[in-house]
Protein backbone atom coordinates (compact mmCIF):
# COMPACT_ATOMS: atom_id res chain seq x y z
CA UNK A 1 0.00 0.00 0.00
CA UNK A 2 1.32 3.26 -0.69
CA UNK A 3 0.72 6.79 0.37
CA UNK A 4 0.53 8.57 -2.73
CA UNK A 5 2.64 7.62 -5.85
CA UNK A 6 3.35 3.72 -6.04
CA UNK A 7 7.46 4.40 -5.08
CA UNK A 8 9.22 2.85 -2.58
CA UNK A 9 9.15 6.27 -0.90
CA UNK A 10 5.59 5.91 -0.22
CA UNK A 11 4.95 2.56 0.64
CA UNK A 12 3.39 2.59 4.01
CA UNK A 13 2.57 -1.06 4.35
CA UNK A 14 3.10 -4.51 2.76
CA UNK A 15 1.35 -7.55 3.49
CA UNK A 16 2.59 -11.26 3.11
CA UNK A 17 3.00 -15.05 4.64
CA UNK A 18 6.34 -14.75 6.21
CA UNK A 19 9.36 -17.14 4.67
CA UNK A 20 8.87 -20.89 5.61
CA UNK A 21 12.24 -22.19 7.25
CA UNK A 22 12.18 -24.28 4.17
CA UNK A 23 12.58 -20.61 1.61
CA UNK A 24 9.31 -21.54 0.69
CA UNK A 25 8.31 -17.91 -0.44
CA UNK A 26 5.34 -16.33 0.93
CA UNK A 27 3.53 -19.65 0.21
CA UNK A 28 0.49 -20.86 2.41
CA UNK A 29 -2.00 -23.76 1.56
CA UNK A 30 -5.50 -23.09 0.62
CA UNK A 31 -8.30 -24.83 2.51
CA UNK A 32 -10.23 -27.48 0.76
CA UNK A 33 -13.02 -25.01 -1.06
CA UNK A 34 -10.41 -22.20 -0.98
CA UNK A 35 -9.76 -22.58 -4.84
CA UNK A 36 -12.85 -23.32 -7.58
CA UNK A 37 -12.03 -23.76 -11.02
CA UNK A 38 -14.39 -23.73 -13.86
CA UNK A 39 -15.28 -26.70 -15.73
CA UNK A 40 -13.12 -25.76 -19.17
CA UNK A 41 -10.58 -24.19 -16.75
CA UNK A 42 -10.90 -20.96 -18.00
CA UNK A 43 -11.87 -19.34 -14.48
CA UNK A 44 -9.97 -19.41 -11.62
CA UNK A 45 -11.36 -18.05 -7.74
CA UNK A 46 -9.53 -17.70 -4.82
CA UNK A 47 -11.62 -17.05 -2.10
CA UNK A 48 -9.74 -17.00 1.28
CA UNK A 49 -10.39 -15.58 5.15
CA UNK A 50 -8.35 -14.43 7.77
CA UNK A 51 -5.10 -15.45 6.63
CA UNK A 52 -1.89 -15.10 9.26
CA UNK A 53 0.26 -13.10 7.58
CA UNK A 54 2.95 -9.99 8.81
CA UNK A 55 2.83 -6.19 7.89
CA UNK A 56 6.59 -5.71 7.13
CA UNK A 57 6.36 -1.59 5.80
CA UNK A 58 9.95 -1.71 4.78
CA UNK A 59 10.18 -4.62 2.56
CA UNK A 60 12.51 -5.95 1.70
CA UNK A 61 14.86 -4.26 4.14
CA UNK A 62 16.25 -6.96 5.69
CA UNK A 63 15.88 -5.73 9.39
CA UNK A 64 12.06 -4.83 7.72
CA UNK A 65 10.27 -5.25 11.32
CA UNK A 66 6.80 -7.40 10.65
CA UNK A 67 4.25 -7.36 12.48
CA UNK A 68 0.97 -9.94 12.43
CA UNK A 69 -1.82 -9.27 10.84
CA UNK A 70 -5.11 -10.77 8.95
CA UNK A 71 -5.84 -10.77 5.17
CA UNK A 72 -9.22 -11.54 3.86
CA UNK A 73 -9.39 -11.87 -0.22
CA UNK A 74 -11.15 -12.75 -2.86
CA UNK A 75 -9.05 -12.82 -6.46
CA UNK A 76 -10.55 -13.84 -9.92
CA UNK A 77 -9.11 -14.91 -12.74
CA UNK A 78 -10.50 -15.50 -15.89
CA UNK A 79 -8.50 -16.57 -19.67
CA UNK A 80 -8.68 -15.04 -22.54
CA UNK A 81 -8.45 -17.53 -24.87
CA UNK A 82 -4.79 -16.48 -26.20
CA UNK A 83 -2.20 -18.95 -25.73
CA UNK A 84 0.82 -19.27 -23.91
CA UNK A 85 3.71 -21.43 -23.54
CA UNK A 86 6.86 -20.82 -21.62
CA UNK A 87 9.46 -23.55 -21.85
CA UNK A 88 13.00 -23.29 -20.23
CA UNK A 89 14.86 -26.98 -20.50
CA UNK A 90 17.91 -25.67 -18.51
CA UNK A 91 15.13 -24.58 -15.67
CA UNK A 92 13.35 -27.90 -15.78
CA UNK A 93 9.63 -25.92 -16.66
CA UNK A 94 6.81 -25.88 -18.86
CA UNK A 95 3.79 -23.76 -18.70
CA UNK A 96 1.41 -24.41 -20.83
CA UNK A 97 -1.71 -21.98 -20.61
CA UNK A 98 -3.67 -18.34 -21.99
CA UNK A 99 -2.98 -14.88 -21.04
CA UNK A 100 -5.75 -13.81 -18.93
CA UNK A 101 -7.49 -10.93 -16.54
CA UNK A 102 -7.19 -10.80 -12.61
CA UNK A 103 -9.32 -8.83 -10.38
CA UNK A 104 -8.61 -8.89 -6.44
CA UNK A 105 -10.71 -6.98 -3.45
CA UNK A 106 -9.24 -7.65 -0.13
CA UNK A 107 -9.52 -6.69 3.45
CA UNK A 108 -6.60 -6.60 6.07
CA UNK A 109 -6.17 -5.70 9.47
CA UNK A 110 -3.26 -5.44 11.51
CA UNK A 111 -4.98 -5.45 15.49
CA UNK A 112 -1.11 -4.51 17.07
CA UNK A 113 -0.96 -1.03 15.30
CA UNK A 114 -5.30 -0.63 15.40
CA UNK A 115 -5.06 -0.58 11.48
CA UNK A 116 -7.69 -1.81 8.94
CA UNK A 117 -8.21 -1.09 5.30
CA UNK A 118 -10.66 -2.30 2.60
CA UNK A 119 -10.74 -2.44 -0.75
CA UNK A 120 -13.41 -1.33 -3.25
CA UNK A 121 -15.04 -3.97 -5.20
CA UNK A 122 -13.65 -6.30 -6.95
CA UNK A 123 -14.63 -4.97 -10.71
CA UNK A 124 -12.79 -1.67 -9.78
CA UNK A 125 -9.32 -3.29 -9.32
CA UNK A 126 -7.05 -4.67 -12.38
CA UNK A 127 -3.55 -6.58 -13.12
CA UNK A 128 -1.39 -5.77 -16.22
CA UNK A 129 -0.64 -9.40 -16.40
CA UNK A 130 -2.09 -12.30 -15.81
CA UNK A 131 -1.86 -16.27 -17.27
CA UNK A 132 -3.87 -19.31 -16.09
CA UNK A 133 -3.05 -22.88 -17.64
CA UNK A 134 -1.30 -25.81 -16.06
CA UNK A 135 2.62 -26.06 -15.53
CA UNK A 136 5.22 -29.25 -14.79
CA UNK A 137 8.66 -28.57 -13.35
CA UNK A 138 11.85 -30.18 -11.43
CA UNK A 139 11.26 -34.10 -11.29
CA UNK A 140 8.07 -33.94 -13.47
CA UNK A 141 9.58 -32.14 -16.77
CA UNK A 142 11.10 -35.19 -18.03
CA UNK A 143 7.99 -37.65 -16.93
CA UNK B 1 59.10 -27.46 28.73
CA UNK B 2 58.06 -28.58 32.46
CA UNK B 3 54.84 -31.08 31.39
CA UNK B 4 52.45 -31.93 34.17
CA UNK B 5 49.70 -34.83 34.85
CA UNK B 6 46.49 -33.86 36.33
CA UNK B 7 46.34 -37.50 37.50
CA UNK B 8 49.83 -38.55 37.89
CA UNK B 9 48.67 -40.11 41.36
CA UNK B 10 45.09 -41.29 41.48
CA UNK B 11 43.66 -42.64 44.54
CA UNK B 12 40.64 -45.66 44.43
CA UNK B 13 37.94 -43.69 45.02
CA UNK B 14 38.93 -41.03 41.61
CA UNK B 15 38.80 -44.57 39.29
CA UNK B 16 35.51 -45.67 40.40
CA UNK B 17 33.60 -42.57 40.02
CA UNK B 18 35.26 -42.07 36.89
CA UNK B 19 34.46 -45.37 35.97
CA UNK B 20 30.45 -44.77 37.09
CA UNK B 21 30.24 -41.55 34.98
CA UNK B 22 31.90 -43.36 31.90
CA UNK B 23 29.23 -46.01 32.27
CA UNK B 24 26.51 -43.17 32.62
CA UNK B 25 25.75 -42.18 29.01
CA UNK B 26 25.41 -46.60 28.09
CA UNK B 27 22.57 -46.51 30.40
CA UNK B 28 20.56 -43.16 28.79
CA UNK B 29 19.84 -44.52 25.38
CA UNK B 30 18.39 -47.76 26.23
CA UNK B 31 15.41 -45.54 28.50
CA UNK B 32 15.39 -43.48 25.19
CA UNK B 33 14.46 -46.03 22.57
CA UNK B 34 12.29 -47.28 25.29
CA UNK B 35 9.90 -44.51 24.98
CA UNK B 36 10.52 -44.39 20.99
CA UNK B 37 8.79 -47.70 20.74
CA UNK B 38 5.54 -46.33 21.96
CA UNK B 39 5.26 -43.27 18.81
CA UNK B 40 7.00 -45.23 15.83
CA UNK B 41 8.21 -42.34 13.74
CA UNK B 42 10.03 -42.23 9.64
CA UNK B 43 12.58 -39.46 8.77
CA UNK B 44 11.55 -38.32 5.26
CA UNK B 45 11.24 -35.19 5.71
CA UNK B 46 8.57 -32.80 5.71
CA UNK B 47 5.61 -32.58 3.17
CA UNK B 48 5.96 -29.38 2.51
CA UNK B 49 6.44 -27.98 -0.96
CA UNK B 50 9.92 -27.85 -2.19
CA UNK B 51 10.43 -24.32 -3.40
CA UNK B 52 11.73 -22.74 -6.71
CA UNK B 53 15.62 -23.41 -6.93
CA UNK B 54 15.88 -19.63 -8.83
CA UNK B 55 16.69 -16.40 -6.39
CA UNK B 56 15.32 -12.82 -7.51
CA UNK B 57 17.03 -10.09 -6.93
CA UNK B 58 16.43 -9.72 -2.97
CA UNK B 59 17.68 -13.02 -2.49
CA UNK B 60 14.27 -15.39 -1.89
CA UNK B 61 13.30 -18.72 -3.96
CA UNK B 62 10.82 -16.35 -5.53
CA UNK B 63 10.38 -14.70 -9.05
CA UNK B 64 8.40 -12.00 -10.39
CA UNK B 65 5.77 -12.75 -12.56
CA UNK B 66 5.96 -12.15 -16.00
CA UNK B 67 6.88 -13.82 -19.67
CA UNK B 68 8.83 -16.53 -19.98
CA UNK B 69 9.17 -16.59 -16.06
CA UNK B 70 8.45 -19.58 -13.59
CA UNK B 71 4.55 -19.09 -12.72
CA UNK B 72 5.00 -21.44 -10.10
CA UNK B 73 6.18 -21.04 -6.83
CA UNK B 74 6.66 -24.59 -5.85
CA UNK B 75 9.64 -26.64 -7.81
CA UNK B 76 8.88 -30.57 -8.52
CA UNK B 77 5.26 -29.46 -8.97
CA UNK B 78 2.71 -30.38 -12.08
CA UNK B 79 -1.02 -29.12 -12.36
CA UNK B 80 -2.63 -26.03 -12.39
CA UNK B 81 -1.25 -22.64 -12.07
CA UNK B 82 -2.48 -18.84 -12.26
CA UNK B 83 -0.49 -15.74 -11.81
CA UNK B 84 -0.65 -12.68 -11.58
CA UNK B 85 0.95 -9.09 -10.96
CA UNK B 86 1.11 -5.35 -11.37
CA UNK B 87 -2.30 -4.55 -9.98
CA UNK B 88 -4.02 -1.33 -9.20
CA UNK B 89 -6.79 -0.52 -7.38
CA UNK B 90 -8.74 1.23 -4.54
CA UNK B 91 -9.59 1.45 -0.37
CA UNK B 92 -10.34 3.05 2.37
CA UNK B 93 -8.40 2.29 5.68
CA UNK B 94 -10.15 2.81 9.32
CA UNK B 95 -9.45 6.52 9.54
CA UNK B 96 -11.34 6.96 6.23
CA UNK B 97 -8.30 7.62 3.97
CA UNK B 98 -8.20 6.42 0.69
CA UNK B 99 -4.81 4.59 -0.10
CA UNK B 100 -4.17 2.83 -3.31
CA UNK B 101 -2.85 -0.63 -3.61
CA UNK B 102 -0.52 -2.36 -6.06
CA UNK B 103 2.78 -2.00 -7.64
CA UNK B 104 4.79 -3.60 -10.64
CA UNK B 105 5.61 -5.99 -7.76
CA UNK B 106 2.58 -6.82 -6.38
CA UNK B 107 2.22 -10.41 -7.46
CA UNK B 108 -0.21 -13.23 -7.26
CA UNK B 109 -0.52 -16.45 -7.33
CA UNK B 110 -2.45 -20.17 -7.00
CA UNK B 111 -0.78 -23.92 -7.55
CA UNK B 112 -3.19 -26.69 -6.90
CA UNK B 113 -2.06 -30.34 -7.73
CA UNK B 114 0.71 -32.84 -7.41
CA UNK B 115 4.12 -32.24 -6.12
CA UNK B 116 6.92 -34.10 -4.63
CA UNK B 117 8.15 -33.71 -0.43
CA UNK B 118 9.02 -36.54 1.93
CA UNK B 119 10.29 -38.73 -0.58
CA UNK B 120 6.77 -39.61 -2.17
CA UNK B 121 3.76 -37.65 -3.91
CA UNK B 122 1.76 -35.39 -2.09
CA UNK B 123 -1.44 -33.38 -3.23
CA UNK B 124 -2.31 -30.11 -2.58
CA UNK B 125 -3.51 -26.42 -3.53
CA UNK B 126 -1.25 -23.33 -2.38
CA UNK B 127 -1.24 -19.66 -2.47
CA UNK B 128 1.83 -17.52 -3.36
CA UNK B 129 -0.08 -13.77 -1.68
Amino acid sequence: MFRGQAVPANQIHDFHPPIAPSGLYWVVPVPKGGLSISADGSTFTLEMENVAVVDQPRWPALDSIATPARMSFKMVWKSTGEPVKYEDASKHLRFTGTRATCQLEAQVEVPAIGFSWKSDALNTSKADFAVVGEEVNGRYYDV
Amino acid sequence: MNQTNSCRVCSRREILKVGALTLLPLAVPSAVYALGEETPMTANGAADPYPIPWLDKNGSHNQPAGPNLEPSHIYHFKGRVARCSTFTGMGTDNQGNRIAFGSPTTDYGVMQGEYWAARTTQQGTFTHI
